[in-house]
């Protein structure tokens, strides 16, 4: 362990896919074996991870650095700070519990575990990449593990399955000249995923290229772009050069979280994808957007950021109203999910865009415990349409005599998804709503409303699953009773309560890796202002900041920045 | 100009290499003459066996650092030479191994065609050397002569016959264009040779005859505008044939525009890179719309093609060292993922007498290990991480933004999400629909072992490319008058660990 966690956390999943490879399907223990065994090494090193990390030296720690190409300076520099360390232990969970939520998968289980596998390792690399390239090389190479886990053992919608009759198959097939799979269908959902994702990741790679080309360092290194980098007041195209860099990144990045209005591609690729997909994807795919915003955005353009980001509060009310109101309204499990996850992610841009010790705390520790929540949602919807073979929430009902303990979960995933006490989504919600009031108390009344919405739309989702009359033909309908199939549920409740009860390190953690990044986006020197646009922006850099000095003074080493900082 | 032909045996060992193939071509033929009984494996794997002892004297060449240039300027033979001689080699090997199964169709000619193939090589092997435009002329007519027959050689086939007239046509075409350009070059300057050129003024005449050098090149490259051959023939030849053509003389063109655009017109970049910046964003655009529509593999292979090549010439049309060092990168990742594209193409359509993108549904059921060696083909085309092609893309986006080509890496950028669409419809057949009939497909050998190489450089080089850039900037040392000073820069500062 020690000093080589982070390669442990990383390539065992990768070791784990290549194993598999000269494995053969019949095998089925032994598949599922190799996949748990590969998950459980990572997963523990990311416990040893989160448990030794030290808040009070904070700073990014476990550094691993090698010479990857050198005449492009590129360096797979690996390390996690207080940010990356929550992410890389919710990723790893979620991979562990996915590869059990899958367990009964009959077609090419194999293939479907390396796939995972690379997925959720890709994963992991992008929260502990501290080198620009290599955080674009895992982001991109977690997108395309979706198409094919999407393609190849996702389902299609309702409705594209009623749409059999010649008259239903042309209106199914006549959605755009290009895109003829049928809009319901999940091969259109994976390609839609794709194609977003991918669109929007070279408009980040075009920012990064840009960071590259501008800092003059021949580096890709993020720790020395963010002290030697002078990206501020070059003209370009009648804005400046950081303005634009910032929108590329910020963009490029805020489609996976998703963001309204780049939020489209994720219901559908929710609805299409089998549950260990959606655990994965929901739960911590989507966290690399606010993840590399924080990463790339905050640290390398702080001045910037203070100056754009209430783009993003802006927003983020949009997402969390309107993926509030269609959660509500959405018949279809996976689809309510999906939506409540986009409107989630909301929470999290505001708790970004105040950029207050407290609420930028709570926002990460806010995509910690939504990968919990939303992973119990998932992997129990999933096991709801195993049994049912329907996501329609009204031809559902009553299942809770089928499925006692199933449903208990889904209570208990429930209240931890809306933040009721004892879950520790609460603690996160609760310091983004504090935290923003001073900057942004109307995104903060949106952000309440946001969780009466919540509450309506999971509970009636909840009475259309399990409560209510049961159509007798899901009677054949059965409860997770094996181990294997209770053990990934158990696993994510005890995270979601346990950090409840002791959240202290977790905040201690976060904590360490926010401080620097607040006190260094609030510190420094105000920039030109250009003129337009002054309304959001005036507001937001007039707002007194008094608010902040006790905490300052509070934490032993806020404005203390790393050891080595700046002596390269 | 006088000359006069002296040569020492020192000149000779340069020459080496083409000598070896050469009396091997010879060879070839004989034994093909003398035993007609003679099964074609054995033809197969004697030629075979001929251009790995020509590939290791490349590579003894290159690590001994042999080098020198012959005939007065001629004939060069330097790193960046060696680098395109071994591509050339190294992509006929491939070639001919991919081509032992599918031998059976040809009716006529069994045994020439390995030597047409080899003599294709050769041709090529000199066009990477050519260091004025006579022999610009001679050798690129020399290598095109072999792909004339080539293209054309199912002879009952009426698409590879169409496919041999179109070629042949437009061939003799750029070949036409090619003359005339350089009779107005030579007349405007009275030079040949480009390395001369350096100091030459800008003239009509002149501007006119690198003009029409320019597009009998970009007809060898298939770039937009003078691509219009590329998709009919790739459709009609022999699938084998197919792959040799879009990969070899593309590598082997691309060292003679290096040569001229770099050497002999260096000191009118701004004006050049504006002509491949506009030809660079017409390939991609073009290729990469076009594709989408095509229903056939080898013609979506076709057009791709044409859009990787707008790729490379972002990489010349920086005008930079890094852009060229870029472009070799490029090239060679370019070379696996193609070659093995194609070879999947013929086990495929070997196994089920079809290359219809319909016919590919349900590969991955019917022929894992096929499949996937095309998924990861097509994703390295496509330039996903971590295999080769996204490193090669980004590599020639990192030159071309030290060059401030924003408008072409947007263009680039762009045109890779539309090229992910065409590559990922493909996967989709082979993945997510069902196949139309569950019998398992059977592979050969030499097939597998094609898949295998290009598995292995397409993987390698996306994980580690370290040993392959090293390569590509000590090929493209000649061109140091060119290297802006950032190339060279020293590493960045080394970073010091903190933390546990």
């Amino acid at each position: 362990m020690g000093d080589y966690t982070l390669l442990y956390i990383l390539f065992a999943p990768f070791v784990g896919a290549i194993a598999l490879i000269f494995v053969s399907n019949r095998q089925t223990m032994l598949v599922r074996g190799i996949a748990a065994g590969s998950a459980l090494v990572s997963l523990l090193a990311s416990l040893y991870l989160f448990f030794t990390y030290d808040h009070v030296k904070a700073g990014f720690q476990f550094v691993q650095r090698f010479e990857w190409s050198r005449q492009l300076g590129i360096s797979l520099h690996l390390g996690v700070d207080g940010i990356g360390a929550p992410l890389v232990l919710a990723s790893s969970i979620l991979l562990f519990a996915g590869i059990f939520v899958s367990w009964h998968i009959k077609d090419r289980m194999k293939e479907f575990y390396i796939w995972l596998l690379i997925l959720a390792a890709a994963t992991i690399g992008v929260f502990m990449s501290l080198d620009l390239f290599f955080l674009f090389f895992f982001y991109e190479m977690s997108v395309i593990p979706m198409y094919l886990l999407l393609g190849m053992w996702g389902s299609h919608t309702k409705k594209y399955n009623e749409m059999t009759d010649p008259e239903g198959l042309k209106q199914r097939d006549s959605v755009g000249f290009i895109f003829n799979f049928g809009s319901n269908s999940k091969e259109y959902a994976a390609m839609k995923l794709v194609l977003f994702l991918s669109a929007f990741a070279v408009a980040a790679l075009m920012g990064i290229l840009l960071i590259y080309k501008y800092a003059g360092l021949n580096t890709f290194d993020i720790l020395v772009l963010r002290e030697q980098a002078k990206l501020m007041n070059i003209p370009v195209l009648g804005t400046t050069l950081d303005k634009i860099i910032w929108i590329l990144i910020f963009f490029g990045f805020a489609s996976i979280a998703p963001l309204w209005p780049l939020h489209s591609w994720s219901p559908v690729g929710h609805a299409a994808a089998p549950a260990a997909t959606s655990m994965l994807h929901a739960g911590v795919l989507m966290k690399l957007g606010h993840f590399s915003i924080i990463r790339v955005a905050f640290e390398i353009l702080p001045e910037t950021t203070r100056e754009l980001m209430p783009i993003a509060a802006v927003l983020c009310m949009f997402s969390i109203v309107y993926g509030g109101f269609v959660a509500f309204y959405a018949k279809d499990t996976k689809y309510v999910i999906g939506y409540s996850s986009s409107s989630h992610m909301g929470y999290v841009f505001l708790g970004m865009a105040a950029l207050d010790y407290i609420s930028l705390t709570g926002a990460v520790m806010y995509m910690f415990a939504h990968a919990m929540a939303t992973g119990m949602l998932f992997a129990m919807a999933g096991w709801v349409y195993d049994q049912t073979h329907t996501r329609d929430i009204p031809s559902l009902g009553g299942l809770s005599n089928r499925m006692p303990f199933i449903s208990g979960c889904f209570v208990i995933a429930c209240m931890a998804s809306i933040g009721v006490p004892g879950t520790v989504n609460f603690i996160a919600e609760v310091m983004i709503i504090v935290g923003s009031w001073n900057k942004y108390p109307l995104q903060v009344i949106v952000a309440v409303v946001g969780i009466v919405l919540t509450l309506a739309y999971l509970f009636k989702m909840m009475r259309g699953l399990f409560y209510g009359p049961m159509d007798q033909k899901y009677s054949h309908a059965h409860d997770a009773v094996s181990a294997a199939d209770r053990l990934p549920l158990m696993i994510m409740i005890a995270v979601s309560i346990g950090f409840f009860f002791f959240p202290m390190h977790l905040y201690n953690v976060v904590r360490s890796g926010v401080d620097p990044l607040i006190a260094k986006i609030t510190r420094v020197v105000p920039v030109a202002q250009t003129g337009e646009g002054s309304g959001v922006r005036s507001e937001a850099s007039a707002t007194p900041r008094t608010s902040d000095a006790p905490l300052l003074a509070n934490n032993p080493s806020p404005l203390t920045p790393y050891p080595s900082r700046g002596s390269e | 100009m006088t000359f006069a032909l002296t040569l020492s045996s020192s000149d000779l060992l340069l020459l080496l290499p083409e000598i070896l193939l050469t009396s091997w071509l010879c060879l070839i033929l004989i034994i093909d003459f003398s035993f007609p009984q003679l099964p074609n494996e054995q033809l197969a794997y004697f030629s075979i066996a001929g251009l790995v002892a020509t590939l290791g004297c490349l590579v003894w060449f290159d690590v001994a650092g042999i080098t020198g240039t012959l005939f007065a300027n001629m004939f060069a033979l330097d790193r960046m030479a060696l680098f395109f001689k071994m591509f050339v080699v190294g992509s006929t090997i491939l070639v001919i191994l991919a081509s032992i199964d599918y031998i059976h169709r040809f009716k006529f000619f069994r045994g020439e065609y390995y030597f047409l193939v080899v003599m294709s090589a050769l041709g090529m092997m000199f066009m990477a050397s050519a260091n004025d435009l006579l022999s610009v002329f001679v050798t690129l007519e020399f290598s095109t002569l072999g792909f004339y027959v080539l293209v054309a050689y199912l002879r009952e086939d009426i698409a590879s016959n169409e496919a041999g007239i179109k070629f042949f046509i437009l061939g003799i075409f750029a070949a036409a264009l090619l003359a005339y350009g350089i009779s107005l070059v030579y007349g405007e300057t009275g030079k040949l040779v480009f390395s001369d050129m350096t100091t030459v003024q800008a003239s009509p005449g002149l501007v006119i005859g690198f003009l029409l050098i320019f597009a009998a090149l970009g007809f060898k490259i298939g770039a937009v505008p003078f691509h219009s051959w590329i998709p009919d023939t790739y459709h009609g030849s022999p699938t084998p044939v197919t792959a040799f053509l879009s990969i070899a003389p593309k590598g082997a063109a691309f060292a003679i525009l290096l040569r001229m655009f770099f050497v002999a017109l260096a000191t009118f970049k701004p004006v050049w890179t504006l002509l491949l910046v506009a030809v660079s964003i017409l390939s991609m655009t073009y290729g990469n719309i076009v594709a989408i529509a095509q229903k056939n593999m080898k013609r979506l292979l076709a057009y791709s093609g044409i859009a990787q090549i707008g790729n490379v010439l972002i990489g010349l049309a920086t005008g930079t060292k890094m852009g060229s060092d870029a472009m070799l990168f490029y090239l060679l990742t370019y070379l696996f993922a193609n070659l093995g594209a194609f070879a999947i193409v013929i086990a495929v359509s070997e196994a089920i007498g079809s290359e219809e993108i319909d016919d590919y549904s349900g590969l991955g059921r019917r022929s894992p290990f096929l499949a996937f060696s095309m998924l990861i083909f097509l994703l390295s085309l496509a330039g996903v991480p971590p295999l080769a092609g996204f490193i090669g893309k980004l590599y020639i986006f990192i030159a071309a933004i030290k060059e401030g080509l924003y408008v072409l890496i947007t263009v680039g950028l762009i045109n890779i999400v539309i090229s992910m669409y065409y590559y990922l419809i493909v996967v989709k057949k082979m993945y997510v629909n069902e196949p139309h009939d569950r019998s398992p497909l059977k592979v050969s050998g030499p097939i597998k072992v094609v898949v295998y190489v290009c598995l292995a450089g397409t993987l390698a080089i996306g994980v580690y490319p370290q040993p392959v850039t090293d390569w590509v900037v000590s090929a493209i040392m000649i061109f140091s008058n060119v290297a802006d000073p950032t190339a060279s820069l020293p590493i960045p500062p080394a970073i010091l660990p903190f933390g546990g």
